[in-house]
């Protein structure tokens, strides 16, 4: 399989595919399975920025989300500021919050590490919860002021939300790809390796800890803000939960923690089968859904630890393919 | 195999495809249904579910009860048309709840929306409606929020939070002009979430609007493992009547620490919640005695109303339970909704919408105690009267409005 062997090739073609492909499924359920996928494929990519190539496995990343999406959200509510300029503005917060948060965390380990950011994103939800003047409980109701990209709010077509989280999710591609081969990305998997021997040649873990967390931050916030201009409503169980969290790094695991493919794969298989499970078998109320959703994770997780682009990978190799600009796929305890 | 699988498959998907063109060439008419039919509120989803069927039962097949629709089959101005439901489930997410109004709209082609319990998801579902111009019935989300989006497509068969706080008021003004029973002033007692603040909120303003005192405005820590300081300022304070505002743990331990402290006003007139919840009765056992609360259905009105009986007894056999407030609410719903289908002759969503939109249904003709159903410029039911309770004998029975009242109200309150 030498599909993945020239990462920029295939990254075109599969751009070039999904440039056209909403003209296929024209319906706006279609559209919205697309786009949620695309949401998560970068929401997830992100994750593996920090989760994946430097292997510290955040679980708190609905914090950035959520902050994401409620500073574009005030600022165009409050402020009339356009999301255009609040998104970045969130995620400028978010990185600022991942270093200040990165202070204290990069000095616990592995699971430790798990943990704090577990509580950390709690503590958010339930500041958010009961602070009234980001809407508490209640949330806030994005009023819609007419389509436009300075608005960016479209509620005749679903294109241009498909098109922006399109070139969001490809920039994050790109990202990762440039990082794979940069410094930093050495960097970060020489500190997942092993942070004792990474430092001993010379690298300083914690600023490289300190970057991959304020990246990961900053699109993670950006994705939140488009998730609160596409579905109009923000509260804090729709965006700071540990439900969330679990959701932004499912995709990475399930396709492969640490690849450049992993978490597009991984949300490719897993968003349309969720959705698709909810619509056809949901109706019932007997939860039948999720019991299928929750037995395919377990499968993959069972079957292929690897991670579904670990599968291909590891069958390329077997039938004697030898690729070279691929990076090393690995299993990663923490 | 996997060929034979596929080909199998294909057959019953065409076969499904094509038992549904057969559906629409009988005369039916589609809603779509949207509840949390998974996760943590499923229980909500699936009681829902068997109040909405009911109401669909109501109007698809003759049953002698008089309500509107119940008598003969289908909607008589659309050639005796069945109502078919399309259900989906939100899992009280927002962005699923959008995305499944949306496909009920485009794919299944409903012609208006009911639901959706979570008030977060209730928001999100009334802004695709007006984008698509399809009625969306909330049948008991209750955020004041919702009908001030200034919708056309949105309508609110229930009533709103606020309006229970008026209520509480209106109730003490009746007392006053029929019973002689003067309310000089009250304490407000809430916990601090939003359901407990917005409570307070609108309680402290509707007072002083009505010229009665408060004596005392307690905010409390939810969930707290004492409440007795807080008892000793109520004592201090002294008012006629306490309005609790809580969920049932801390409704339990207001009540016990209240009789350990010998600590009793004339009336307590709780916002529902906790008040109401059977493990709270349970708990505080007689201590209950006495305790009013607002509610918006309660199954004495089958004394006033025939129809509750009726429709209650066929609820029961679909689900093994009785009518709740929530689940009377969501059949009523249903009803209202189909009747403004029946008057618009016509499956066309804004015809539907203009018909909804001069809805005037007597409260006679529900199963409700409500005064009525007539929707404001904004989609809200005005005549939405909620009711006062009072616990005696073991039994929360309607004591206001007087008309409806199943037993004269015990004041001041008397604990055994």
């Amino acid at each position: 399989m030498v599909i993945f062997a020239y990462p920029l090739r295939l990254g075109a073609l599969v751009a070039a595919v999904l440039l056209v492909l909403p003209l296929g499924f024209t319906e706006p359920f279609a559209q919205n399975i697309l786009i949620l996928t695309l949401l998560y494929a970068a929401l997830s990519q992100a994750w593996n920025l920090l989760g994946g190539y430097c292997g510290q496995v955040s679980l708190g990343q609905a914090l950035y989300f959520g902050l994401g999406a409620y500073a574009s959200s005030i600022l165009f509510t409050r402020y009339g500021v356009s999301p255009l300029v609040g998104a970045p503005v969130g995620g400028a917060l978010s990185a600022l919050l991942a270093l200040l948060l990165g202070w204290p965390f990069f000095r616990l380990r592995g699971h430790y590490f798990a943990i704090a950011t577990i509580v950390i994103a709690e503590a958010g939800y339930l500041l958010l919860l009961n602070w009234d003047w980001a809407g508490a409980a209640l949330g806030i109701l994005i009023p819609a002021k007419g389509d436009s990209w300075l608005n960016f709010q479209f509620q005749k077509s679903k294109l241009p939300y498909y098109y922006g989280i399109l070139a969001l999710a490809s920039l994050l591609w790109l990202f990762s790809y440039w990082i794979e081969k940069s410094k930093w990305g050495f960097y970060w998997r020489a500190v997942r390796g092993s942070s004792e021997a990474a430092e001993s040649l010379g690298v300083s873990i914690f600023r490289y800890k300190m970057m991959a967390a304020a990246a990961s931050a900053f699109f993670t916030s950006i994705c939140g803000s488009f998730y609160a201009q596409y579905v109009f409503y923000i509260d804090p169980d729709s965006t700071v939960t540990f439900a969330i969290s679990v959701l932004i790094c499912l995709p990475a695991v399930l396709g492969g923690i640490g690849t450049l493919w992993g978490p597009a794969v991984g949300a490719a298989v897993l968003i349309p089968t969720s959705e698709l499970i909810r619509a056809y078998l949901g109706g019932t109320g007997r939860g039948g859904d999720l019991v299928v959703y929750g037995a395919l994770i377990m499968i993959v997780a069972t079957l292929i630890p690897q991670g579904i682009t670990g599968l291909i990978t590891g069958a390329a190799r077997r039938c004697g393919y030898r690729g070279n600009a691929q990076p090393e796929v690995r299993r990663d305890a923490s | 195999m996997t060929g034979r699988l596929i080909r199998g498959l294909a057959a019953i998907v065409v076969a499904g495809a094509l038992s549904t063109t057969a559906w629409a060439q009988q005369k039916e008419v589609v809603i779509g249904v949207i509840y949390p039919l998974s996760g943590q509120a499923a229980q909500v989803g699936v009681d829902a579910r068997h109040a909405i069927e009911t109401a669909v039962d109501l109007i698809n097949n003759s049953h002698d009860i008089d309500l509107p629709l119940a008598k003969g089959t289908g909607l008589p101005n659309l050639g005796g048309a069945k109502i078919r439901l399309v259900w989906a489930d939100h899992q009280a997410d927002p962005q699923k709840g959008r995305s499944e109004a949306e496909r009920l709209i485009t794919q299944d082609k409903v012609v208006a929306l009911v639901g959706t319990y979570h008030s977060s998801v209730a928001a999100v579902v009334s802004q695709v409606a007006e984008r698509y111009k399809v009625p969306f019935v909330a049948v008991e989300s209750s955020s004041p929020s919702l009908h001030r989006q200034g919708l056309k497509y949105f309508f609110r068969t229930g009533p709103h939070d606020e309006m229970f706080s008026i209520a509480m008021f209106d109730f003490i003004e009746d007392l006053k002009a029929a019973k002689k029973i003067q309310v000089n002033n009250v304490a407000l007692f809430h916990e601090d979430t939003l359901f407990g603040t917005d409570s307070s909120n609108v309680q402290l303003k509707v007072a002083g609007e009505r010229g009665i005192k408060v004596a005392a405005d307690i905010k409390y820590r939810s969930n707290s493992a004492s409440l007795s300081s807080e008892v000793q300022q109520l004592k201090a304070a002294g008012a006629d009547v306490l309005m609790p505002t809580s969920y049932v743990t801390d409704a339990i331990l207001l009540v016990k620490t209240m009789a350990e402290l010998g600590y009793q006003p004339k009336a307590i007139i709780a916002q529902d919640a906790g008040y109401i919840e059977p493990s709270f009765l349970e708990a505080v056992g007689s201590k209950a005695e006495g305790i009013i609360s607002r509610g918006t259905f309660a199954l004495d009105l089958a004394t006033k109303r025939p129809s509750v009986a009726a429709v209650e007894a066929l609820y029961k056999k679909r689900s093994g339970k009785s009518l709740t407030d929530n689940t009377a609410r969501e059949l009523t719903g249903l009803l209202v909704l189909a009747d403004a289908i029946n008057r618009a002759g016509s499956t066309d969503p804004e015809k539907i919408r203009q018909a909804l939109a001069t809805t005037d249904i007597p409260g006679a003709a529900t199963i409700m105690p409500w005064a009525g159903i007539k929707f404001d410029a904004n989609g809200q039911n005005t005549k939405a009267t909620p009711i006062m309770m009072q616990f005696h004998n073991g039994e929360f029975r309607t004591v206001w409005p007087l008309d409806l009242a199943t037993q004269p109200v015990i004041w001041p309150m008397q604990s055994k």
